[in-house]
């Protein structure tokens, strides 16, 4: 793949409100830096991200998908987050197991108080994702409408 | 398989009689040779036309929720298995269904025949199955097959050919053979990934978006389907291979832990996408994550409601 120069990878956060919501709200408030090249999406708990969610972002062309909740044991729900891990390894697994690079699906357990990890995992990941290159899984050669500019 | 088929006509009508069901669902002859139909019938003078032979291929589970209890149901292995599924699942009451359990060595893919003797199922005069192979008798000359060559690819690596969960036992039971299969699952996985995903690129081109795979799986069971909602609109419904691979990606993964295999939805496709080769990577998925295997026991939580405090470690960061 050729490397662009010019392009940014778009990464979509599904961020768990209790936690790492509330981890990237600090990371902020701490003026922290971290790439601007995630969008944020607040879930009421990593156990409200639906596989479907993951695909479509990656249909429509973002470049990589992040999970995020809260640490084993503090789901504000108890058992959300086991839920969520159950349902993101099987979705990360059956989408690797297609050809679909794993590094562009990821999950972390980032708590309110992780400013500073919240930081790590973005940029760790959108660097992954600038030597991945941009997702052309869906583009059949064509444009995709709605995303691209 | 005379004796069989005989066994259960006498229970379904004594079930009849006693009024202990009010369905049976079971298979009758189909309208092409050697090929069977499902049959639903509360009529004691049509169970005549029931039948067990090695063509029984539909998965009759499908048809539980929507009936709603109060039925007696033909299950070879790989069916009672779905039915274990849908009670893990509350969606049959196990005291509301009676089980015609039949131990199955297998169904005989017509196809594969078919194609092996190159004559269409019409043409042949006999199909006969032995322990180990299967004969088919063309224009008076019999030709012998071996079992792995002529049954379905699911019937190949059977787990569960006796069904475990049932009231009613029709036959002797059957051990689990060896897995025989080898198929487009391996040759996937020896592919780099690139060339898997226009492996599938290309099979979901051909997508009609029938929804046959959906509608003949006993695990799709919602009643609206995400593939139906429009706000938000997940996927078009114009057959775009693009949201044809979406569509079934999501499917196997919103069966997993439900899906037994049982590979109707391959059957069913009209355009032969080979969508067993992503149902069984979840199934072994399932298998190699978290120890599970569906539709085994019904007292088991189910795969995706279930969850161990410390397992699949590795996934989160
Ligand atoms: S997904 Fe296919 S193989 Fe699995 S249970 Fe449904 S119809 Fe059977
Ligand atoms: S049965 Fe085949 S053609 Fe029809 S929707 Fe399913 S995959 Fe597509
Ligand atoms: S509330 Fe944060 S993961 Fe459940």
């Amino acid at each position: 793949m050729e490397p662009k120069t010019d392009w940014e990878p778009r990464v979509v956060g599904f961020l768990c409100k209790w936690c790492s919501y509330a981890g990237a709200d600090l990371a902020g408030t701490s003026r922290k830096k971290y790439p601007a090249n995630i969008r944020i999406i607040r879930v009421p708990c990593s156990g409200r991200v639906d596989p479907l969610f993951i695909l479509r972002a990656l249909r429509l062309g973002f470049d990589g998908v992040l999970v995020s909740g809260c640490h084993p044991g503090d789901c504000h729900y108890q058992t959300g987050n086991y839920r969520a891990r159950r349902r993101f390894a099987i979705t990360r697994k059956i989408l690797e197991g297609m050809g679909v690079e794993p590094q562009r699906v990821q999950a972390s357990w980032v708590s309110a108080s992780e400013g500073g990890k919240f930081v790590e995992v973005v940029t760790g990941m959108i660097d992954e994702i600038k030597k991945l290159g941009p997702n052309e899984l869906f583009t059949d050669g064509r444009k995709n409408r709605k995303t691209e500019k | 398989m005379e004796e069989k088929t005989e066994k259960l006509k006498n229970e379904a009508r004594k079930l009849l009689e006693k009024g202990q069901v009010c369905r049976i669902v079971g298979f009758e002859p189909g309208s092409l040779k050697f090929t069977t139909t499902p049959l639903i019938t509360g009529e004691k003078d049509e169970l005549d036309r029931l039948v067990i032979n090695p063509f029984i291929v539909n998965n009759l589970s499908v048809y539980l929720t929507g009936l709603k209890g109060c039925v007696a149901v033909v299950a070879k292995g790989c069916d009672s298995r779905s039915i274990v599924s849908l009670i893990q699942d509350n969606k049959v009451n196990r005291e509301d269904v009676v089980i015609l359990g039949i131990p199955c060595s297998g169904i005989v893919d017509l196809s594969k025949i078919e194609y092996l003797v190159g004559k269409d199922r019409d043409e042949l005069d006999d199909i006969t199955v032995a322990n180990n192979s299967i004969t088919v008798t063309v224009g008076g000359e019999k030709r012998e097959f071996t079992k792995s060559k002529v049954l379905f690819d699911n019937c190949l690596g059977c787990e569960l050919p006796t069904p475990r969960e049932y009231d009613i036992l029709i036959g002797e039971q059957v051990a689990p053979s060896p897995a025989l299969e080898s198929g487009k699952l391996k040759e996937l996985k020896d592919m780099p990934p690139e060339e898997r995903w226009r492996f599938w690129k290309e099979e979901f081109s051909r997508c009609i978006r029938c929804y046959a795979c959906r509608n003949v799986c006993p695990a799709c069971f919602c009643n609206r389907c995400f593939v139906e909602e429009t706000e938000p609109q997940w996927l078009l419904p114009t057959p775009h291979w693009q949201d044809n691979l979406l569509f079934q990606v999501t499917r196997t993964i919103h069966v997993a832990g439900r899906c037994t295999e049982c590979g109707e939805c391959q059957r069913a496709c009209p355009v032969g996408i080979p969508l067993r080769s992503m149902t069984r990577e979840m199934y072994d998925l399932a298998g190699e994550l978290f120890h599970y295997k569906a539709g085994m026991d019904k007292d088991e939580e189910p795969l995706l409601t279930a969850y161990e405090v410390e397992e699949a470690e590795n996934f989160f960061g």
